[in-house]
């Protein structure tokens, strides 16, 4: 149980603690990768609680959500669209609602489980 | 997402579980590194944009400043071409009319040396006009230097080429007159008495050939009784006529 908590602490040390710097230009897919993982993890966790949960669904969309978004940011760049919006605006709004999900199972959850113990 | 059911439940195998956590922690580790790197590059894109921000409006301003200065210079540089053109055509004017001054000058001086209002000095000749001797027979005025004897070596001496000409000292002038006064001689107004030294400034060689040329002045003089003698002179020295005589 610890171990993931773990693995993501070790993470922010080293994001922290890195000192590479990549060109301005490219922080944009950074940001849209950061956004994709946060949804894909979202959707995790909804699965989880909705018992839907998959592991090699979750881990390929993971990695898969970010090489995608930050591609897709890669190629707006390139056509002069801002197509990273479409990414920020789809992954912003399934976070919107992967969080309320969460939030009423958990709401469900919580008013259920005092009358169990009660 | 579709929905696979898939239920994991507590009973699974040891091995399940410790992969599941790895997967996961790797997951959270991938996540957290972007998460802390995109904070760390934010952060300092944050910081930089407004130093550089700040700095690149200085540079703005500094460097519309050197154009608007460069500007000023380059108008105040043709201004200073063209001015400089201007003295220069001045200056060349100027020189011009010094020039033309100087010239003037010189005239001015030539003139007034030619019109006795100046000191001059020069070698020419000196030619003395004395009254004969008298031995007590004959006409007395026979003897004694008349106007005309000055005129005559006077006019002799300017036609050969004297510059200026003195009587006893005294300037001759295009104005002069010359008046015989009995046993003196009235030049423009003062009285010289015989002998009368006629000095001409000039060639002297000049002048003496021409004084002294046969059937000339000095023969028709000597033949009227008069002492006549000439004397080339190094330098001859005139004095100014005073006012307007």
């Amino acid at each position: 149980m610890w171990l993931p908590i773990f693995g993501l602490i070790l993470g922010v040390m080293l994001g922290l603690l890195t000192d590479i710097r990549i060109p301005d230009e490219y922080s944009n897919y950074l940001s849209i990768a950061v956004l994709a993982a946060l949804d894909t993890l979202l959707g995790g966790m909804r699965a989880y609680l909705q018992n839907l949960y998959d592991e090699k669904v979750f881990v390929s969309g993971f990695f898969f959500n970010i090489i995608l978004a930050a591609s897709l940011a890669f190629l707006g760049v390139h056509l002069g669209v801002d197509l990273y919006l479409a990414a920020v605006f789809a992954f912003g709004v399934r976070l919107f609602q992967n969080i309320a999900v969460i939030r009423r199972i958990l709401l469900s959850k919580w008013s259920k489980s005092p009358e169990k113990n009660l | 997402m579709t929905a696979r059911k898939v239920l994991i439940g507590r009973g699974t195998s040891e091995m399940k579980v410790k992969s599941k956590h790895f997967v996961l922690s790797l997951i959270g580790l991938v996540l957290g590194f972007m998460i802390a790197f995109s904070y760390n590059l934010t952060k300092d894109k944050i910081e930089q944009p407004k130093l550089s921000n700040k700095s690149w409006d200085r540079d703005f301003q500094l460097r519309e400043n050197l154009v608007e200065q460069e500007e000023k210079t380059r108008k105040l540089q043709k201004e200073l071409f063209s001015r400089q053109e201007e003295v220069t055509s001045m200056e060349k004017q100027l020189s011009k009319e010094a020039h033309n001054y100087s010239e003037i000058t010189k005239e001015m001086d030539k003139y007034r040396m030619y019109l006795g209002k100046v000191k001059v000095k020069g070698k020419g000749l000196e030619v003395t006009l004395a009254d004969g001797d008298y031995n007590s027979s004959g006409d007395v005025n026979n003897y004694i230097v008349h106007e005309q004897h000055i005129f005559k070596v006077v006019n002799e001496l300017y036609a050969s080429g004297a510059q200026a000409v003195a009587i006893n000292g005294q300037r001759l002038t295009r104005q002069s007159y010359i008046v015989c006064n009995g046993p003196v001689i009235t030049i423009d107004g003062t009285q010289h008495p015989a002998p009368f030294v006629v000095s001409a400034i000039g060639d002297p060689d000049v002048l003496e050939a021409a004084v002294n040329i046969s059937g000339g002045v000095m023969e028709q003089l000597v033949n009227e009784n008069i002492i006549f003698s000439v004397e080339k002179m190094e330098e001859i020295i005139m004095e100014p006529v005073l006012g307007s005589k």
